[in-house]
């Protein structure tokens, strides 16, 4: 879950990076091996799949259905987490009842990106992709204009906080757990997941968005105000990860460079579920989350990271259309 | 140089290029002479920047292969020639005053592995600066470009082996360094004398020379003239029965030699190398420069790295923020500029204008013959025909 964002690469070396890698490799080894550790360790890996599932909603609405290359996804992830934590800290509210303000925050901000940089280069793949890493900087930068760099912390409500004991032994020591919070974004992922296979395939709009992104100059002749689509479309993406900076602020700490941790992981996910069908992400997310808990858990944390992203790899060089898409003649 | 066309045998010897690239050289060359110490070092290291910048303009503005991963073939150049300072440090020098490395000797490493124990001499030590890098490209090149795999799965690619190369390097702290990467290197010496810094100076600078004059010969040549053409239309120039993939395979492992040698010639000047120039940000780094520059420009990319270089130098001295400067900067000339800062030049200045005035012999039909004395001045259709 690790990947770097240094903010000035050319000043200081002592940028160290990776404090994670190392705390979870002490973690990970010097245990025996077991059974019950190993059910420990893949129910942690669920508690990965939602977050990447969650992360990697958005980027499955702005690649996978609209095509565009989306590096400023990391920044709308962050964009939620310090509007949830700006709404904490000055009323005091609830994290869960921030998330509809994440959502149309992010989603305003979407919107606004649409009009003004994303809508001039359709078409231009290379360019969108240098375009939002532009993009992503900016919004860096005036995040740290605004909160300056320093760390800043949410708190997740206490009704979340806690674990279920699945299953103790006899002297009544927890040997299965699983934290309420962990369970609560995977409840949150696979909740927007359904309600948003439900908007796509099951509403109008879901409708008009399909008929753009198969011809659109055909449901241009239809009637389809394309413009409006695209950019309701690239808000809708943006919003979602809005919802998943929220959720995880409360996780992790909230700085500047927080999602640049999450695009290369999202990417991976998008591209391994690929983009052909919603459900795609969920396997993706799936497979990714698993295969780094399992792998983390029988050698250690960074192997894991190394050997998931060479398979992402090798799966891209074969399948660059993801595992789970119907081969389609073209 | 000659070239005959249409019966003319005519002169392509590109006068004012020679003569503003002399004028170049002599300007870097008095330089050093007039600049403190600070100066000197950050302008080397600029110089190295954009010469690696200079060779992803290869792959990315000539093929048109975007890759975030020419940080990776820097700093595994970079590795390589540290590992070789690193093994001559003399004894009294090293902290533990043995022969092993003392971040190898704090994770617990009792022998020199193998792979590392040849670096220490200088031949094996060069050619790994230039092999290592080469080879990783040409392996992940042969890989990925034998495929139906296209333009941003590529660049997705590229992300991915960046994060993936971070990770693996941290993780192997034992045999890496972990995060701090390699420090407290010794001096570049030859033969027991230590080169002072302006002697790197002068060695960068030869190096950035060649790789400009390298690039420029190349891809004015008709081997260019197919790496631009695989950018322009990749299936038609596969449909004329070229391999695309082989032209692909070796620019792109060119492209990682050369800024594998950058990186090689970092060590010594910055004294460390670390996994930060593997890191997904620095490839970043390398890309906007290209794409501020001028992509398919050469010189753009250069004097991109070198002016944003200077600049965040004395603006980081102001503000924190110089970050979001290069971000708003990067989105105008994406939207705007689509060819970058050097298209904002005049015409007659361009590089590719200065260095051609020949027409192609495939244009040459078609466009008016040029008399032999008037063969150094561009003509504007000639000029729009071939950029």
């Amino acid at each position: 879950m690790l990947d770097l964002a240094l903010s000035s690469m050319m000043s200081s070396p002592v940028y160290l990076l990776a404090q994670d890698a190392a705390a979870e490799v002490t973690e990970a080894t010097g245990e025996s091996f077991s059974y019950t550790s190993l059910a420990n360790q893949a129910l942690n890996g669920i508690g990965i799949v939602g977050i990447l599932l969650l992360t990697a909603l958005g980027l499955a609405i702005t690649f996978g259905v609209m095509r565009i290359i989306n590096l400023a996804h990391g920044e709308f992830i962050m964009l939620g987490a310090y509007i949830t934590f700006w709404m904490q800290d000055t009323f005091g509210m609830d994290l869960l009842l921030t998330i509809p303000f994440a959502f149309v925050g992010t989603a305003l901000v979407g919107a606004l990106v649409e009009l003004t940089i994303i809508r001039r280069l359709y078409g231009r793949p290379l360019e969108t992709l240098l375009a939002t890493w532009g993009l992503s900087i900016v919004l860096q930068g005036i995040i740290k204009l605004i909160f300056t760099a320093q760390l800043k912390y949410v708190k997740a409500p206490a009704y979340l906080s806690g674990s279920i004991d699945l299953m103790t032994d006899e002297t009544g020591s927890v040997l299965i757990s699983m934290s309420y919070y962990r369970s609560f974004i995977v409840v949150v992922a696979l909740a927007l997941l359904g309600i948003t296979m439900f908007l796509f395939y099951g509403t109008s709009w879901g409708r008009q968005i399909r008929a753009v992104t198969q011809n659109r100059s055909m449901s241009q002749c239809l009637g389809v105000n394309t413009k409006l689509i695209d950019m309701g479309t690239f808000a809708y993406g943006c919003g979602l990860a809005g919802i998943a900076g929220t959720v995880i602020s409360a996780l992790k700490t909230v700085s500047p460079p927080m999602g640049q941790d999450y695009l290369v992981d999202s990417w991976m996910v998008v591209v391994t579920g690929g983009v052909d069908k919603l459900v795609g992400i969920l396997a993706g997310a799936f497979l990714i989350g698993e295969s780094n808990a399992i792998i983390a858990f029988l050698l250690n944390d960074p192997t894991a990271r190394v050997l998931v992203l060479g398979a992402v790899i090798v799966l891209i060089r074969y399948r660059p259309e993801g595992l789970f898409t119907v081969q389609k003649r073209s | 140089m000659s070239n005959v066309v249409m019966g003319y045998k005519q002169s392509t010897f590109p006068k004012k290029l020679a003569a503003i690239s002399g004028i170049a050289l002599l300007i870097f060359i008095i330089l050093p002479f007039v600049i403190g110490s600070f100066q000197l070092s950050l302008l080397s290291k600029l110089l190295l920047f954009g010469t690696l910048a200079v060779t992803l303009d290869l792959v990315w503005g000539f093929t048109g292969i975007l890759s975030f991963a020419h940080g990776i073939f820097f700093t595994l150049g970079g590795y390589a020639s540290a590992y070789y300072l690193k093994l001559n440090l003399s004894a009294e020098n090293n902290t533990y005053g043995g022969e092993l490395p003392d971040f190898m000797v704090w994770n617990g490493l009792e022998v020199l592995p193998w792979f590392i124990a040849p670096l220490k001499y200088f031949p094996v030590a060069f050619l790994a600066v230039i092999g290592v890098p080469a080879l990783f490209a040409y392996i992940t090149g042969s890989f990925i470009f034998r495929s139906k795999v296209s333009g941003v799965y590529i660049t997705i690619i590229t992300l991915a082996l960046s994060s993936a190369l971070t990770t693996f390097f941290i993780s192997q702290q034992a045999y890496t360094g972990g995060t701090n990467g390699i420090t407290d290197v010794s001096k570049l010496s030859v033969f027991g004398v230590n080169i002072p810094p302006i002697g790197i100076y002068f060695l960068i600078l030869a190096y950035t020379v060649f790789v400009l004059a390298l690039s420029l010969w190349l891809t004015q040549s008709n081997f260019g003239l197919i790496l631009r053409s695989i950018n322009e239309n990749e299936n038609r120039i596969a449909f004329l029965g070229y391999d695309v993939a082989q032209y692909k395979i070796f620019i792109w492992t060119l492209s990682a030699a050369l800024a594998g040698m950058a990186g090689g010639l970092f060590v010594p000047l910055n004294r460390f190398i670390s996994p930060v120039y593997l890191a997904v940000a620095f490839g970043t780094q390398v890309v906007i420069w290209v794409a501020i520059g001028g992509r398919g420009t050469l010189i753009g990319p250069l004097a991109a790295a070198m002016i944003l270089g200077q600049v965040q130098n004395s603006a980081e001295k102001v503000t924190q923020d110089w970050q979001l400067v290069v971000g708003i900067l990067l989105l105008v000339v994406v939207l705007f500029i689509p060819n970058g800062l050097m298209s904002l030049l005049p015409k007659q200045l361009r590089f590719s204008n200065l260095s051609k005035p020949k027409p192609l012999p495939g244009a040459a039909a078609s466009a008016p013959v040029v008399p032999p004395e008037m063969a150094s001045e561009p003509k504007p259709e000639a000029a729009q025909r071939s950029s």
